[in-house]
């Protein structure tokens, strides 16, 4: 039983780069972005050509980041200078992103089946290769809460969260709107392409098929984690994204364990977070009335 | 810095079908350090005027120069780097989900030329800018002193109106746009907006476009009154011959040509 509840910590800490991207897409820049499904899958699928050809998982890690905030920047791009619609600019760049993330990796699936030499070198702590892949997840996203949440407090995170906040009010003030999107929806998908890296590490192969639903996911991981812990600082409000995925997986966990199917698991996931917008407090933009009070 | 509004030309398409030209060779000039006070009956083009001083809306043509630099020519948040504008709703001008300090810095960085380096490398506001803040929001007798971590969206209308104009001069801009800047406060609030609008402009010597419907406030502030009707200035009164004027005299002249 302890051991479910291992893996169900090991795999939310690696879907946490997906909920500090959603969070800072969703909550942050009140951006709804689609590109994550494609950002995703594009970073599991970058990291696993790398891996498997044997190239150290570190500078897998790193190409993952690159590319997913390659595939951000795009998406802010045709938002910010193409002029289009938020929601279609993600839609885009996802398609593309399917046939770019097949491309990379040549195939639809690759095996990842040796556990990376770093995990292997971490101390035992008698919980066996769950324990160690927690150490080091752990070690990864605490670096990444720190990170960002350093980030958002510099005068660069004030005018991303002043954009969010007040775009009339920010442009006043003289923030290039333009420019501070793109970056925002870049740093927001290399987070979300890390993730796709992690878990594809995590769970021992990538497929391209992996981002489908990243975003629900995403956003039922940042639900969870603000209802749970209702933060008051931005701080506090990445570590409960954090949290929120690794109770999001340890509800899956629970689910299965009682006997829901997992064919069925997005169905449910769907529900649950259509049941969140609909007559919960959460207010996104583009997803819910009177998103502007979010 | 002086403002030059000169053979400016702006019209917009009526509903359906139509033209409708608001202004046609309209020009204005305000020396440096002018406290300039528009009024107008709904229409004439005074809130037009603002938001294509501030680049709001695009000129058609003419010109429209801060010291000398046409700002048309100037990107977004160039121009607003070099104006400071003060909305008529209390919401507009800050960002209420963020704190009474954060909601300073952002204003204080405006104009400051800052690396990118320099912006994700230090944190802010720190603990020198709130001190800072305090200090500024005490010497101007504000109670918002107390309230630097405070969300925006918790403070009453009037304080955030208080605050916005704060912010609006706080990088000493070049240009003071206030728009109707006191038409959502309640009395007592209206007479301490406008008492620190007063100290701000003096104290800072810029040179600022207050739009108003109230005729007290346009005979008891600024240095100069302007009335537009339909796009044209029908009249322009120092502070001298201001004092002939009544509330009475000036609604008689409101929609006579």
């Amino acid at each position: 039983m302890f051991s479910l509840w291992l893996g169900a910590y090991d795999q939310g800490l690696a879907f946490a780069g997906l909920a500090l991207g959603t969070y800072l897409t969703l909550r942050v820049l009140n951006f709804p972005d689609l590109t994550v499904d494609g950002s995703f899958a594009l970073g599991g699928g970058s990291a696993a050509v790398l891996i498997s050809q044997g190239h150290p998982v570190p500078l897998a890690l790193g190409l993952a980041l690159l590319l997913g905030g390659v595939a951000g920047m795009v998406t802010g791009l045709i938002h910010t200078r193409l002029g289009v619609n938020d929601l279609f600019a993600g839609i885009l760049t996802t398609t593309a992103l399917y046939s770019i993330t097949l491309r990379l990796m040549g195939r639809s699936n690759i095996p990842l089946p040796y556990t990376p030499e770093g995990v292997m070198r971490l101390p035992d702590l008698g919980l066996g290769m769950d324990g160690r892949w927690a150490i080091a997840l752990t070690l990864v996203v605490c670096g990444l809460v720190l990170l960002v949440s350093l980030l958002l407090r510099t005068d660069f995170g004030l005018s991303l969260r002043a954009l969010g906040n007040n775009p009339t009010m920010a442009r006043a003030n003289g923030i290039n709107q333009g420019r501070g999107l793109t970056i925002g929806i870049a740093a927001a998908n290399a987070l979300v392409a890390l993730a796709g890296a992690l878990v594809a590490i995590y769970q021992g192969f990538a497929d391209v098929t992996m981002g489908i639903g990243s975003l629900v996911l995403g956003l039922g991981m940042v639900i969870i984690g603000q209802s749970v812990l209702r933060p008051r600082s931005v701080p506090k409000a990445l570590l409960a994204a954090a949290i929120g995925a690794i109770l999001f997986r340890t509800l899956i966990a629970l689910a299965l364990q009682m006997g829901l199917e997992p064919v069925d698991l997005k169905l449910a996931t769907a529900a649950l977070l259509l049941a969140a917008l609909t007559f919960g407090r959460l207010r996104l933009p583009g997803l819910s009335r009177n998103s502007g009070e979010g | 810095m002086s403002l030059i509004v000169d053979q400016l030309a702006w019209g917009h398409p009526l509903p359906g079908s139509g033209w409708r030209q608001l202004f046609s060779n309209f020009s204005l000039t305000c020396p440096q350090g002018q406290f300039v006070v528009v009024i107008g009956s709904n229409g004439s083009g005074k809130s037009t005027l603002l938001n294509l001083v501030a680049g709001t809306l695009t000129l058609q043509s003419g010109i429209i120069q801060l010291e000398g630099r046409p700002l048309h020519q100037l990107r977004d948040y160039q121009r607003a780097r070099m104006i400071g504008r003060v909305m008529q709703n209390p919401l507009e001008g800050t960002c209420p989900g963020l704190s009474v300090a954060e909601n300073l810095r952002l204003a204080e960085r405006r104009r400051r030329p800052a690396t990118w380096w320099h912006d994700v490398m230090s944190i802010h506001p720190n603990a020198a800018d709130r001190r800072r803040y305090r200090e500024l929001l005490a010497d101007l007798g504000l109670p918002l002193a107390d309230r630097l971590d405070e969300p925006v969206g918790q403070l009453s209308g009037g304080q955030r109106q208080t605050l916005s104009l704060v912010m609006a001069t706080l990088s000493s801009p070049d240009l003071l746009l206030l728009d109707e800047h006191t038409a959502a406060l309640d009395p007592r609030a209206e007479a301490t907006v406008m008492a620190l609008t007063d100290r701000l402009v003096r104290q800072l010597g810029t040179t600022a476009l207050m739009v108003t419907h109230s005729l007290e406030q346009a005979l008891g502030h600024g240095d100069r009154l302007v009335m537009l009707h339909q796009g044209k200035l029908i009249g322009d009164w120092s502070s001298s011959e201001r004092k002939a004027l009544s509330p009475g005299s000036l609604r008689s002249m409101y929609g006579s040509p």
